[in-house]
């Protein structure tokens, strides 16, 4: 049987800097092939080339067994090469029939719109997908927009499916239905090409899997045939550990949470008299499936959103909620899930970004004058202790540093001075190995300090790996709370059972 | 420090390998190769002024031509844009007075740009600022001593009135700011017509203007050719403008609201407060630049004291990358071809607006360039 | 005498209420391609121009000058569509500069060629047969020139295009995301191209009708602000067609009415009454933001350069 696609030598270098160098995979129909890899590791941009975004300097791509040139989008589709990437490309004011038909396109409107209802009311009977067909996507959830997208590939005729990190928003039991949705595409003769650096996920599902490090492909295997320890040295070239580090000391409780209510942006009331303690020196980890008010009870222990009703208290700060509070002045540190939202401003520089944690201290120059100086040499300092790569200067735009190394320079300002309390939220989303373990470790170091660590994670793992105590939140309450080591299953249970 | 810009790259998100995109073949034009678009991460600082250097000059070289087809000779221009401002005190003093409200227009809208506000309404904030001044003036608020003083402050407090709703709005409801402010132009206009062809209709000619201003409410000449107080007024202006946003603490508040105000926010700092204090210190500029006409040079409030200031206000701010050094080099720049525009009005019968041209041309031709700055082009066959 | 006055106002407004809907209808299919189009003054100045300019220096006939008007609006557009789409400068700054440019440039040519104040035959009326001899409704609605009875046909295939065309679907899709119109293999800049060309066209015939329709006589800057107001309107309108065409008439009365009431000695202030479409505009807009989303057609890309640009 001849691969669906099979890609070979393929070498891509963006403004100098080798992206791809000789990669390739070859996937064949029926089976879920894994990419796996890295942050940076080139699976994207291999799949870019697949689905025609990207050109390649070298190489050859053969689909079906002859030699094609995908010069763009539109050549990928007539091959029937369909990719979801990760953040999805959905115009959110069209419903889903009519990003369909944008997609697939029609010589009538009226005739095509019809069509790919029929195509798409058919595909979901298929695959057992519910989907409001006629809202616009940017009211659905962030699983039902991916719905959208794998609808909308499959309805365009895709025989070949490329998932970019599809499981990365995604909770345990949404990813697990996603994926068997992709067991089934590949049981009817599709080649399924998942793109992801989840180890489990590969063990669990895929037939076979390509790892790729450094823009080259170092392995090509089948997934049962291989440990997760050694697949975890091929991803990463060293083994690292993965291992609970209990927390030495806890004291008592210094973070209080009592009743707080709290609504979305639209009005939704999604956090609903949630009352919890962090005690010093402790790690709270809070798990539960997205969108059960995480977010918002992050957002208001930062101090960009207002509770309904509710308070938090710090010890010896009062209420975080109160006007005027600030928890930053008192001691709290954040680490938030929407980097680039709340974290970093991209366009400006490092040092920049770095001072701003500061600069009402007076540690950088008073109201009048703001002292340059004494920035560039902070951050410098910061950037060597916590290890920022990739960077040339303080002076350098931070948007240019890397996930890891961005959320590096986070960690960095916001541990600046050891704090007495921390928001660590999905701390390790869409880091590599490595940079996911140095954030680990620098929680770990500020828990044993005797600051309140408050992990908000829709990684599972992550949470069972770091906490002390697990929260289990669910409709805007806490609804289960485990000592540590706890059971995956029964704090997997309660996510579930009360959502 | 680019004008707030929408277009502005956003920034790389996560993981961001320099990676950048190329646009499809089309198949048909494969074998002539295509032109390659990429974002450029990093631009070195001799980069960037060559390339601005040479959309200024490519700028200027197009509206020299334009004027040389519109019938003045090279040699002209030369003679009324260069030798004449250099030679003549009266055109070098008429730059400076056309120079000095320009750059507080111009300092009003970096300030605003500065924290993301685009600031459309200047020519409506004017006109609230000048007609504050002349409430003071016509029903002599205060001794006169301190009418001057005092009708700075009303202007300034006019300007900021009237910015203040667009910037109330914009942070409580998220209303674009483009559109509110660019609609209380034209109420502000409206306003000023509604006083000058009713209650404050000159009496003595019947004209639609205010009457004249006394002596004690005009700013007075500084002795030498036509200069007025506006001019030291506008240069104590520009370096409070200077230090607010290159020096202070409130300067470096300010690029953060820029960049990314949530940031900000989440760390602890007063955004809100921050853009309002800069918007609402735009407003009062623009108040105050309205004074500056309206009683350095009209000495009365007329019906157009304030046309096309707000734009040029704008644009000057573009090209000075809202800082304020830049704001003074641009603003005598842009006075210095009213001034000639006058002298090529009258003996070259070329219409007054042709001045809005030769600004547009350099601005859009500067603009152009920035594109090399921010993009990598490449050849691919 | 209130019969008279009625009269003459209705009679009046379509004068009023056409260039402002042409000018608006043009915007709209700009900004739905998520272009903002602050440059619309100088689309109307030059389509104002060109419309004399054919007259008076091709002998054109009236709609044949319309005809000029719309290229001519078209070309500086493409020079419009470079920046902002291929060199992707800021649309606010690219906007005004256009302004500014096009006051320049048809002062320069206007006054240059002498076609200053010099009277022209422009279009028209052309009274519908039979309907045309209605009392009251004959005389307002049916003793138009062909571009008032053109204009809601034109409202009509916009609209229809937008909302139940593939190019009105692509058209959206590039003005709400254009990086899932890319994805779906949609010429972006192509598609903005197109719509930026388009749009100008309606917009210079507006200003075209300004100069060849109802001054009949060109002067320097005689568009007044209307391109500026156009732009109001499509936002009265929320980028919705029909809603546009609602918002030129509402506008269009008003200012009609203005000069009215004033010669016929009413005492108003009739500068207040002048503030009401703009601070009605404010209105919407308010009422807009504080529903909340859903409603609002703006486009959500609007003013937003697109280059593809992956992770």
């Amino acid at each position: 049987m001849s691969p669906a696609l099979a890609m070979t030598g393929v070498s891509k270098s963006f403004d100098g800097f080798p992206a791809l160098t000789d990669a390739g995979i070859t996937a064949y129909p029926g089976e879920i092939h894994a990419l796996l890899g890295e942050n940076g590791a080139g699976k994207s941009t291999l799949m870019n080339v697949a689905c025609g975004l990207y050109r390649p300097d070298a190489g050859e791509v053969r689909v079906r067994g002859e030699r094609v040139s995908i010069d763009g989008p539109k050549a990928a589709k007539r091959l029937g090469i369909g990719m979801v990437h990760q953040h999805y490309r959905l115009v959110k004011a069209f419903n889903a029939l009519e990003n369909i038909l944008l997609a697939r396109g029609a010589s009538r409107y009226g005739r095509g719109l019809r069509e790919v209802e029929a195509a798409a009311r058919r595909t979901c009977d298929a695959l057992g997908f519910t989907l409001p067909l006629d809202r616009p996507v940017g009211l659905l959830s962030v699983a039902e927009q991916q719905r959208v997208e794998i609808l909308k590939v499959l309805v365009e005729g895709a025989r070949i499916l490329v998932l970019d990190e599809p499981s990365a928003v995604l909770t345990d039991r949404e990813a697990a239905q996603m994926l068997d949705t992709m067991r089934r595409l590949a049981d009817e003769g599709c080649a399924v090409i998942l793109v992801t650096h989840k180890l489990g996920e590969v063990k669990r599902y895929a037939d076979r899997v390509t790892v790729m490090r450094g823009g080259r492909v170092v392995a090509s295997a089948d997934p049962d045939a291989v440990s997760l320890s050694e697949l975890t040295s091929l991803v990463v070239g060293a083994e690292v550990h993965h291992a609970r580090v209990p927390a030495r000391r806890i004291g008592a409780p210094l973070l209080r949470f009592a009743a707080l209510t709290g609504a979305r942006a639209d009005g939704l009331r999604v956090l609903n008299d949630a009352t919890f303690v962090v005690r010093a020196g402790e790690i709270y980890g809070i798990a539960g499936v997205g969108g059960n008010g995480q977010t918002e009870l992050a957002e208001i222990l930062m101090g960009v959103r207002r509770p309904l009703s509710g308070s938090i208290e710090l010890d010896g700060a009062g209420d975080l909620c109160a006007e005027g509070v600030r928890g930053r002045g008192a001691g709290l540190a954040a680490i938030p899930a929407d980097r680039a939202g709340y974290a970093l401003a991209g366009s400006l520089s490092i040092a920049d970004n770095y001072a701003a944690g500061a600069v009402l201290s007076g540690r950088f120059g008073g109201w009048f004058r703001l002292d340059r100086r004494a920035i560039r040499s902070a951050t410098e300092a910061a950037m060597a202790a916590f290890d920022v790569q990739g960077a040339r200067s303080p002076n350098q735009r931070a948007g240019l540093l890397s996930g890891g190394n961005a959320q590096k320079l986070v960690v960095a300002r916001e541990f600046a001075d050891p704090p007495r309390a921390v928001l660590a939220h999905s701390p390790s989303r869409g880091l590599d190995v490595r940079a996911a373990s140095a954030v680990h470790a620098r929680l770990r170091a500020a828990r044993d300090a005797g600051a309140a660590i408050l992990l908000i994670s829709e990684d599972l793992d992550e949470v069972l790996l770091l906490s002390d105590r697990i929260g289990v939140m669910s409709r805007g309450r806490i609804v289960a709370e485990f000592d540590t080591p706890a059971k995956r299953n029964a704090v997997g249970a309660a996510m579930v059972h009360h959502a | 420090m680019d004008a707030p810009s929408e277009t502005a790259p956003q920034p790389a998100r996560d993981g961001a390998a320099a990676a950048r995109a190329i646009p499809p073949a089309h198949p048909s034009r494969r074998r002539l190769g295509r032109l390659s678009v990429g974002v450029r991460q990093h631009a070195s600082a001799r980069l960037q002024g060559a390339v601005l250097a040479g959309g200024l000059l490519t700028g200027l070289a197009c509206a020299a031509a334009i004027l040389v087809a519109a019938g003045i000779g090279p040699a002209d221009l030369v003679q009324e844009f260069v030798v004449a401002i250099v030679t003549s005190p009266e055109s070098a003093a008429a730059v400076l007075v056309q120079g000095a409200p320009l750059a507080i227009v111009g300092l009003a809208a970096a300030l605003a740009f500065r924290v993301r506000f685009w600031n459309i309404g200047i020519e409506g904030q004017m006109i609230a600022g000048a007609i504050a001044a002349t409430v003071v003036a016509l029903h002599d608020i205060g001794p006169p001593a301190l009418r001057l003083p005092l009708m700075l402050a009303a202007a300034a407090l006019g300007g900021s009135a009237w910015i203040l709703g667009p910037v109330l709005l914009r942070l409580r409801i998220g209303l674009n700011e483009i559109i509110s402010t660019l609609l209380l132009n034209y109420v502000a206009f409206n306003a000023l017509l509604h006083l000058l062809y009713g209650p404050w209709r000159d009496p003595e000619n019947n004209f639609p203007n205010s009457q004249l201003y006394e002596p004690s409410e005009q700013l007075a000449e500084l002795g030498w050719q036509n200069l007025t107080w506006a001019l030291p007024l506008a240069g104590v202006l520009l370096l409070g403008g200077w230090w607010l946003l290159s020096i202070s603490r409130f300067g470096f508040l300010t690029r953060i609201a820029e960049a990314n105000p949530r940031m900000g926010e989440a760390q602890g700092l007063p955004m809100t407060r921050v853009i309002l204090a800069a918007t609402l210190a735009s407003g009062a500029l623009a108040g105050i630049a309205g004074f500056m006409i309206c009683a350095g040079a009209e000495h009365r409030l007329t019906q157009s004291f304030a046309s096309g200031y707000g734009f040029s206000g704008i644009l000057i701010a573009f090209l000075a990358r809202n800082s304020a050094p830049g704001v003074l080099a641009v603003a005598l720049f842009v006075g210095t071809l009213f001034v000639a525009g006058q002298s090529l009005q009258v003996f070259y019968q070329i219409p007054a607006s042709a001045v809005q041209l030769l600004q547009a041309v350099i601005v859009l031709c500067v603009a152009a360039s920035d594109f090399f700055i921010r993009h990598r082009l490449r050849w691919l066959r | 005498m209130v019969l008279d006055f009625l009269m003459n106002w209705l009679a009046a407004i379509p004068g009023f209420v056409v260039p402002f809907a042409l000018a608006a209808l043009g915007l709209l299919l700009i900004e739905k391609a998520g272009v903002l189009s602050l440059g619309a003054e100088g689309f109307m100045l030059v389509g104002a121009l060109a419309g004399i300019g054919a007259i008076l220096g091709l002998g054109a006939s009236p709609l044949a000058a319309l005809l000029c008007a719309a290229l001519a609006a078209t070309l500086l557009s493409l020079l419009y569509a470079v920046l902002v789409v291929s060199l992707r400068v800021n649309q606010v700054i690219a906007g005004l500069s256009l302004v500014f440019l096009a006051q320049g440039l048809t002062g320069l040519i206007g006054t240059g060629a002498g076609w200053v104040n010099r009277p022209v035959d422009g279009l028209r009326p052309v009274p519908v047969p039979l309907l045309g001899d209605l009392p009251l409704i004959g005389q307002v609605v049916f003793r138009q020139d062909t571009v008032v009875y053109l204009t809601v046909p034109a409202f009509a295939l916009v609209a229809w295009l937008l909302a139940r065309t593939m190019v009105g679907l692509r058209l959206r899709a590039v003005g709400d995301g254009p990086d899932a119109a890319d994805t779906a293999g949609i010429g972006v800049s192509a598609t903005r191209y197109g719509a930026i060309a388009a749009g100008a066209a309606l917009v210079g015939i507006a200003g075209g009708y300004l100069s060849v329709g109802i001054a009949r006589i060109w002067v320097e800057g005689m568009t007044g602000g209307r391109g500026w107001i156009a732009i109001a309107i499509v936002i009265f309108a929320r980028w919705r067609p029909w809603s546009a065409l609602a918002g030129a008439l509402l506008f269009g009365a008003i200012e009609a009415l203005i000069p009215r009431i004033a010669a016929a000695g009413i005492q108003v202030p009739q500068y207040f009454i002048a503030m009401i479409p703009y601070l009605a505009t404010l209105a919407v807009m308010v009422w807009t933001c504080l529903r909340g989303g859903g409603g609002s057609m703006e486009p959500r890309a609007l003013g937003r350069a697109h280059l593809r640009e992956d992770r």
